[in-house]
């Protein structure tokens, strides 16, 4: 459907200025297809390209945090922190800690993502203070996905798969730097032991930390997404609505 | 006569040091990561170890004696330590480069691997530690006070104290979730394939029971005059122990020292 | 007569659907009464409540016509200051948290903190609240320890501590055991003694020709009757249209067709004995 996040303010204002009583002047601009065109005197079959462009345009920080968003941040922190939990409990050699950021992002864009994700690990380094230092990673993954989302990036099957490539490469890329540099390669996680052992045979600590870190990354997005998805389809569209890219994931009748 | 519920809910440490106000705690926290910085930078010994970051950490250790938290923070400090002790343990023995000190049969310890060991372990015990003192002896109601005391939009510091409680109540769900699923059949041991599947029957209904909820969760915010303009009244507030312009002084005045130490190495 | 509120020929369709789902609604809100809300689901109240409160289309979005008044204001012009003349509890007694506090008591001050009441008042005012919903002996619980009654009341409380002049409440009980009903209404009951002008939303019939004093019917968005609750409720023809009538009123009914001189339809049961009784009395002489 063409008709973004955006359009919403675009709409109200369309309305207001629409005289009234015009024959023949479809009510809902939702549904494109049902707009009979060029009725004269009718502002909303005259600029529908005028008004897709507005839309482009029309993405504002300030609207994307509105009350819902704010409310979908705790739950993504939540989310994130209870996968991990979840995936520690039943042994995967995954973290699976961005699904809330994930989500987030794919629902309310890629400034809310940021937030999710950087609130998730000031709030597990309430806990342990080494998380604080892949804040970077978190805020990263949540503004890629945010943009993929914008982008429409997740509508056919090869564009999702690129864009699982693009959300584990960016996340392996910004975290290789804090783990090697920082913490000199290994974390104390099941995967950087991997690391250990292969630097211990000889591999370059890049190289080693790039290839066991690389395959579960990409298994990680994609067992994250595919969770998302799965929520995302069964929400109502009413609900849908109503969140800055949702309307992105409602489909046509 | 009984005592209020505003006073119920305040909270009082007799405390100095565990008393401070927020703020001057984090001013504590930044002055000794600075010093941790510049500790770490001096070498010391004939193979150049930053061998000054180690006592340095018995200032986390005292802090938490004196706030009468030890037991407490230790238990905190132990994932910490554990991180430290394998960066230690895996830069020592794998990192190459320089003279080789000791060798015990494949194993062999360098010079380089032993100077990062040292610098990189203790720098993140004595960083995460200064953390762990803070956050253990402030509660979370504290901190978020101490946020918006600090001027940050009522919005932002609804989100953080709000996260610390869904944290909790999604965790205790995804327990309920996940044993009502088992009940049902869904198996959660196995080979990796059958368990990434238990994920989703729990995940799934989880996040979208959440979501479902913060709909209504803004109804229920706007009903309570959350977006209503002008000035709102706190009735839990931040106390003061007394000590804070103590604590200022004393974690600035060893700041400059330090500094002025590191400088005065340089020239000489 | 004094209104509070008035719709004047409103209808709103929620986003994505075409059929509205309120239709050409005109209601004038009478202050100090209180209004009963029936119709099957899906006819429309919920919705109702939403535009009512403002809440449609500002949070859900969608297209509304015609105009909604408060005190003669566009319900628009008000913003966040509504909260302090509409209160407004709805069926999920567990999602009628604020989220961010540890104690019942916080709880309940949570709106009056908005507001910046002073913090002396909000403890008079709180524990008023409390002891009048019943809920001080909570007042150090944790929020997220009660039971859905107990969460109910919390969250009225919530809103009545507020002192709105309007009070909405969407089918407070359906998620609540009977008992946690009785302790709904009973505070319900509180409201009516004060005089507050409250719009209540329930499928419990008897509950409805018990408190109200007027009852407004819906079916599939529209409006289809409205006046005192003893006209409403005896009148059989909407059981046609798919309304709930009292078992009493249509028991009633039946015993006037088979001949039993009632002088009126009885709503309730304390009705439907008195009445029946003085028929009884009436044949045997």
């Amino acid at each position: 459907m063409p008709g973004g996040a955006g359009n919403e303010t675009v709409k109200h204002f369309i309305k207001e200025e629409m005289p009234k009583g015009i024959p023949g002047c479809p009510k809902n601009v939702d549904k494109k297809e049902e707009i009979p065109k060029g009725i004269p005197g009718c502002p909303k079959c005259v600029d529908k390209k005028e008004e897709m462009r507005m839309e482009k345009k029309k993405y504002s920080i300030k609207e994307d945090f509105s009350m819902l968003a704010l409310l979908i941040i705790p739950v993504g922190v939540a989310v994130n922190f209870v996968g991990g939990q979840l995936a520690s409990l039943l042994k995967l050699p995954m973290y699976l800690d961005t699904i809330g950021t994930i989500f987030a992002s794919m629902l309310c864009g890629p400034w809310v993502g940021a937030v999710t994700g950087a609130l998730t690990n000031i709030v597990t380094g309430i806990a342990n203070p080494v998380n604080f230092a892949f804040i970077p990673v978190n805020v990263l993954a949540g503004l890629v996905t945010g943009f993929l989302a914008r982008g429409k990036m997740f509508s056919v099957w090869w564009k999702w798969i690129l864009s699982m490539l693009i959300m584990a490469v960016v996340s392996i890329v910004s975290s290789a730097p804090i783990v090697v540099l920082v913490y000199g390669g290994v974390t104390g996680s099941g995967t950087s032991l991997i690391t250990a052992a292969a630097m211990a045979a000889g591999a370059n600590i890049w190289a080693a930390f790039f290839g066991t870190e690389g395959i579960f990354t990409v298994l990680d997005r994609i067992i994250s997404f595919l969770i998302c998805w799965a929520v995302i389809k069964v929400i109502p569209a009413r609900t849908l609505v109503k969140f800055g890219c949702g309307s992105n994931y409602i489909k046509e009748k | 006569m009984e005592k209020s519920y505003i006073e119920k809910i305040q909270i009082h440490k007799t405390n100095k040091v565990a008393g401070l106000h927020p703020a001057t705690k984090f001013l504590v926290v930044i002055m000794y990561t600075i010093c941790t910085f510049v500790l770490s930078s001096v070498s010391l010994t004939k193979i150049d170890l930053p061998l000054l970051a180690i006592p340095w950490f018995l200032v986390v250790l005292l802090l938490c004696a004196a706030s009468g938290a030890l037991k407490k923070c230790l238990k905190a400090l132990k994932a910490v330590v554990f991180i430290a002790l394998i960066i230690f343990v895996v830069q020592t023995f794998l990192v190459p480069g320089g003279e080789v000190l000791v060798r015990f049969g494949i194993l062999r310890i360098c010079e380089k691997g032993l100077r990062t060991a040292v610098s990189l372990s203790f720098m993140i015990l004595d960083i995460a530690g200064i953390f762990v003192w803070l956050f253990q002896t402030t509660e979370n109601k504290e901190i978020s006070r101490a946020l918006e005391e600090s001027g940050m939009n009522y919005k932002a510091a609804y989100v953080f104290t709000s996260t610390l409680q869904m944290i909790n109540i999604l965790s205790d769900n995804s327990k309920t979730i996940m044993n009502a699923q088992r009940a049902r059949g869904v198996e959660t041991e196995g080979n990796m394939f059958i368990r990434a599947k238990a994920f989703f029957p729990t995940l799934v209904p989880l996040v979208l029971g959440a979501v479902m909820g913060s709909e209504e969760r803004v109804l229920t915010l706007e009903a309570r005059g959350f977006s209503m303009q002008g000035e709102k009244t706190h009735l839990f507030n931040l106390e003061k122990s007394g000590a804070e312009g103590t604590f200022k002084a004393v974690s600035i005045l060893i700041t400059v020292l330090v500094v002025v130490g590191r400088i005065a190495l340089w020239i000489l | 007569m004094d209104i509070i509120m008035e719709c004047k020929n409103v209808t709103y369709s929620y986003p994505l659907t075409k059929k509205p789902a309120i239709k050409e609604l005109n209601l004038k809100l009478e202050r100090g009464k209180f209004y009963g809300v029936i119709g099957e689901n899906g006819s429309g109240k919920t919705t109702l409540c939403a535009v009512l409160r403002g809440f449609a289309p500002s949070f859900y979005k969608g297209e509304i016509e015609g105009e909604v008044l408060v005190e003669g204001k566009k319900i628009g012009e008000y913003g966040g200051e509504l909260a302090k003349k509409i209160g407004f509890v709805f069926q999920n007694p567990f999602t009628q948290i604020s989220g961010v506090k540890d104690t019942v008591f916080e709880e309940v001050a949570y709106g009056l903190e908005n507001f910046g009441v002073p913090a002396g008042e909000i403890e008079r005012r709180v524990i008023d609240v409390m002891r009048m919903t019943d809920i001080e002996h909570l007042a150090e619980k944790s929020p997220f320890e009660l039971s859905g009654g107990q969460m109910q009341r919390v969250a009225l409380a919530s809103v009545i501590v507020l002192e709105p002049d309007l009070l909405i409440i969407d089918e407070p009980t359906s998620q609540l055991d009977p008992e946690g009903t009785e302790s709904v209404f009973a505070i319900i009951q509180k409201m009516k003694e004060k005089h507050k002008t409250i719009v209540l939303v329930e499928h419990k019939i008897d509950l409805i020709a018990e408190y109200a004093d007027e009852v407004l019917v819906f079916k599939d968005g529209a409006m289809i009757a409205s006046g005192d609750k003893k006209e409403i409720l005896s009148d059989m023809s909407l059981l046609e249209q798919g309304a709930a009538l009292p078992q009493v009123a249509i028991l009633g009914r039946k015993l006037q067709e088979k001949g039993l001189p009632l002088s009126t339809i009885p709503v309730t049961e304390k009705q439907a004995v008195e009445v029946i009784a003085e028929a009884l009395k009436e044949r045997k002489r």
